[in-house]
C-alpha cells in the first residue's frame, strides 16, 4: 500500500471522528435546549425516574456493603476539617466515658431513631419512615437518596426531618426511591423564626454545612447561640416550630432592606441515616411557641 | 460487533453512578466529591481513542444528567468533549509514561468542572467563583488518587469488550 494511500485513508478516518464529535454536540445542546424550555417536566424527567429505579436496588447492596468502609474513608479524608474539632470532641470523649463505657452501632441507631419518635411525636407530624441510600456525587447539589417513594405515599415537596430537626423537602418522586434536597443546597429555601423575638426570615444555603438567614427586618435582635426554627407562615411547605439551627454568626445590617446571620444546622447531613416524611400534622398539633423541644 | 461496546457503556455507567452516589457521595475529600464517571471517560479515551471516548463520554455523561436530574446535556456535552479531546492528546504523546493518566486526569477532571460550571451559569444558574475553583481543584486531587485503582480495571474491561475491527484512534 502506497504511502499516499495511507495518509487519505487516516485523513478520511479524522474526518468521520471530526464529524462523530459534532453530532455528538449537536444532539447534546439540542438535549440542553428541551430540558431547558421543558422546566423539570420534560420528557427527560420520567427517563430520570426509570433510570433512578433501575439504580436503586444497586444502590441500596452497595450502601449496606461499603458504609463502614466509605465512612471510614470519609474520616480519612476529612482530617484537616477534623482537627478544629478535636478539642470539643475530647471533652465530650470524657463525658460520655463518665456515663457508659461503650457505644455500639446498635445503640447509636436505636437513638437515631428514638429521636426520630421523638420529633414526630412531639409535633404531632403524621410521617413515613425512610432510610438514606444515596448521596448525590455532585459538588454543586446537596440532595440525598431515600429507599421511599409514590408507592408509600411520598410526594413532592413533603417536609423531611430527622432526629434533630428539618433536613429539607422531597425533589423527586419514583416509584420505590425519592431525591430530598438539603436545606444546605444553594437553591433551598426556608421560612424562618427566630425563637427569642419571633423575628422572621428566609433561611437560604449555599452549598456548604452552613446556611444564611436573611431577616426581613434589619433591626431585630439577635445573638449568637438563638435558636431558628421553622415559621409555617402563610401555610407554607414546613409546618411551624420544626428546629433548624443555631446562630453562629450574627453581624451587623450591611443594609436597610435585611440582615444576614449565618445558621448552623441541628442535623448533620454527613451521617444522615434515617429520617422521616412528613405526610401532614393532625389537628392537634401545637408546636411550642418558644421552641423549647428543640435539641 | 457493537453489542460489546454498548455492554461496555451500560457496565460502566451503571458501577459508575452506583458507586458515585452511594460510596463516594459520603467519602468526600475536603468536603470535595471525586468526578468517577468522569475518570472512567478519560481512561476510556486513552485506550479507545477520540471517537469512542466521545460516544463514551455522551453516554455517561447524559446517564449522570438523567439520573441525579441535573440540567439534561450538560454532563453529556462536558463528557462528549472531554472524551474527544483526551483520546486526541493521548494519540500525540509517542511514549507515555505512568503518570500520563494521572496528569489527564486531573486536568481533565479540573477542566470538566470549570467547563461544567460555566455552562450552568449560562443557563441561569449561579456558581461561586471561588467555590467553583475550589470544588474543581479537590475533585480533581481526588481523581488523581483514585487513578491507580480504577484506571487499569476500565481499561482491561474496555481491551476486553473491545471489538476485533476497531482501531485505537479511530
Amino acid at each position: 500500500m502506497s504511502r499516499a494511500g495511507e495518509m487519505i485513508r487516516m485523513f478520511d478516518r479524522s474526518k468521520r471522528v471530526r464529524w462523530l464529535l459534532v453530532i455528538l454536540i449537536v444532539v447534546s445542546l439540542a438535549i440542553i435546549t428541551i430540558d431547558y424550555r421543558g422546566k423539570g417536566n420534560g420528557p427527560f424527567e420520567k427517563i430520570g425516574h426509570v433510570a433512578l429505579t433501575v439504580l436503586s436496588p444497586i444502590q441500596h447492596g452497595l450502601v449496606t456493603i461499603f458504609r463502614p468502609i466509605g465512612n471510614f474513608f470519609a474520616g480519612f479524608t476529612e482530617v484537616p476539617g477534623l482537627r478544629a474539632r478535636v478539642s470539643a470532641l475530647q471533652r465530650q470523649v470524657a463525658e460520655l466515658r463518665a456515663g457508659e463505657n461503650s457505644v455500639a452501632e446498635v445503640q447509636r441507631e436505636n437513638d437515631s431513631l428514638r429521636r426520630l419518635l421523638g420529633i414526630r411525636d412531639r409535633y404531632n407530624l403524621d410521617t413515613v419512615a425512610a432510610q438514606v441510600i444515596g448521596v448525590s456525587p455532585s459538588n454543586f447539589e446537596r440532595t440525598v437518596f431515600i429507599d421511599r417513594g409514590s408507592r408509600s405515599g411520598v410526594k413532592k415537596d413533603m417536609p423531611v426531618i430527622a432526629g434533630d430537626g428539618l433536613v429539607g423537602r422531597v425533589i423527586r418522586v419514583g416509584p420505590t426511591t425519592s431525591e430530598v434536597l438539603l436545606l444546605i443546597d444553594r437553591t433551598s429555601a426556608v421560612a424562618s423564626r427566630v425563637v427569642s423575638s419571633g423575628e422572621t426570615g428566609l433561611l437560604e444555603g449555599d452549598g456548604s454545612e452552613v446556611a444564611r438567614l436573611e431577616l426581613f427586618n434589619p433591626d431585630a435582635k439577635l445573638a449568637v447561640g438563638d435558636r431558628i426554627v421553622t415559621s409555617g407562615y402563610d401555610r407554607g411547605l414546613f409546618p411551624p416550630g420544626i428546629p433548624v439551627g443555631t446562630v453562629v454568626s450574627a453581624p451587623p445590617a450591611q443594609s436597610n432592606l435585611s440582615r444576614v446571620v449565618e445558621i448552623q444546622p441541628f442535623v448533620d447531613f454527613s451521617s444522615l441515616d434515617y429520617v422521616l416524611l412528613v405526610v401532614g400534622q393532625t389537628a392537634a398539633a401545637t408546636p411550642s411557641p418558644t421552641g423549647s423541644a428543640v435539641p | 460487533m457493537i453489542w460489546k461496546r454498548t455492554l461496555l457503556l451500560f457496565l460502566l455507567s451503571i458501577t459508575g453512578l452506583a458507586f458515585e452516589t452511594s460510596v463516594f457521595g459520603r467519602a468526600t475529600l475536603v468536603g470535595a466529591k471525586p468526578e468517577l464517571l468522569l475518570l472512567m471517560v478519560v481512561a476510556v479515551g486513552m485506550s479507545e481513542g477520540p471517537a469512542f471516548g466521545a460516544t463514551a463520554g455522551f453516554v455517561m455523561g447524559l446517564s449522570t444528567d438523567l439520573v441525579l436530574q441535573l440540567p439534561a446535556g450538560v454532563s453529556a456535552l462536558t463528557f462528549t468533549i472531554i472524551g474527544y479531546v483526551v483520546g486526541r492528546v493521548r494519540a500525540q504523546v509517542q511514549s507515555p509514561g505512568a503518570w500520563l493518566p494521572m496528569v489527564m486526569v486531573s486536568v481533565a477532571t479540573f477542566l470538566g468542572e470549570l467547563f461544567y460550571a460555566g455552562f450552568n451559569r449560562v443557563l441561569g444558574e449561579h456558581f461561586g467563583a471561588l467555590s467553583v475553583l475550589r470544588a474543581a481543584v479537590l475533585a480533581a486531587a481526588y481523581n488523581c488518587l483514585l487513578t491507580p485503582f480504577v484506571f487499569p480495571i476500565v481499561r482491561a474491561l474496555a481491551a476486553r469488550l473491545r471489538p476485533r475491527a476497531a482501531e485505537v484512534g479511530l
